[in-house]
């Protein structure tokens, strides 16, 4: 079971520049689905990329569904080599990505993120219309049924 | 609700549109984000609940 609270709180609380997306942020904007993992975008800069080492560390990142034994490391040269994590942690699992189909990478997507309190810390969270978007271009089978209720939140936002 | 969206259509999302419960949306936008992220987790917990007695039904105990 995914520490929302834990993994959002560990990387605000590290000073790590992120940006909420995927089924999180789907539930921050009034989703009624269930979703299992915290999906964020982070900023490539240089003390970004170490802020977000020493945050989740404390938290043994794995890649998520390999095997036991692997030469990962989490640290920064891992970062800077990779682009979008996929991973497991004593927290839970957690997408890092530094960019996303339809959106890019931290610095295309802040002008669409919104400031939202969440578990009692400021939290970065990509707009409604634009998490919609980005859904649209990754034309996922899965995410059809997704956007076809963040539309439905959006208009009846819209006329509240 | 209202009648016509303002997204491009798209017939596969529309007729997902049809199976969307809105009345747990209006219910969801009456709540902030915050209290919104706490009912996920009190989903999670519940559906892990839900897995926990399915296994253990499974394995006849």
């Amino acid at each position: 079971m995914t520490d929302f609270r834990g993994l959002l709180t560990a990387l605000v609380d590290g000073g790590v520049e992120f940006i909420l997306v995927g089924g999180a942020a789907a539930t921050a904007h009034g989703s009624t689905r269930l979703t299992q993992d915290v999906d964020v975008v982070y900023s490539r800069t240089q003390a970004n990329l170490a802020r977000l080492t020493t945050a989740l560390a404390p938290y043994q990142p794995y890649l998520r569904g390999a095997p036991r034994g692997l030469p990962f490391s989490w640290d920064e040269q891992t970062l800077r080599r990779g682009l979008n994590f996929t991973l497991t942690t004593t927290l839970g699992d957690i997408d890092v990505l530094g960019e996303i189909v339809g959106g890019g990478g931290f610095d295309d997507l802040r002008p669409h993120a919104i400031e939202l309190t969440l578990f009692g810390v400021p939290v970065l969270c990509l707009g409604l219309e634009k998490l919609i978007e980005v859904k649209r271009a990754a034309g996922r089978p899965k995410d059809l049924e997704a956007i076809a209720e963040l539309e439905e939140i959006a208009d009846a936002d819209e006329d509240s | 609700m209202r009648a016509r969206s303002r997204f491009p259509h798209d017939p596969v999302v529309q007729a997902y549109k049809a199976g969307v419960d809105r009345t747990s949306i209006r219910r969801n936008l009456r709540l902030t984000p915050e209290e919104r992220m706490l009912q996920l987790v009190e989903l999670q917990r519940f559906a892990e609940a839900l897995r926990r007695a399915g296994r253990k039904a499974r394995r006849g105990e």
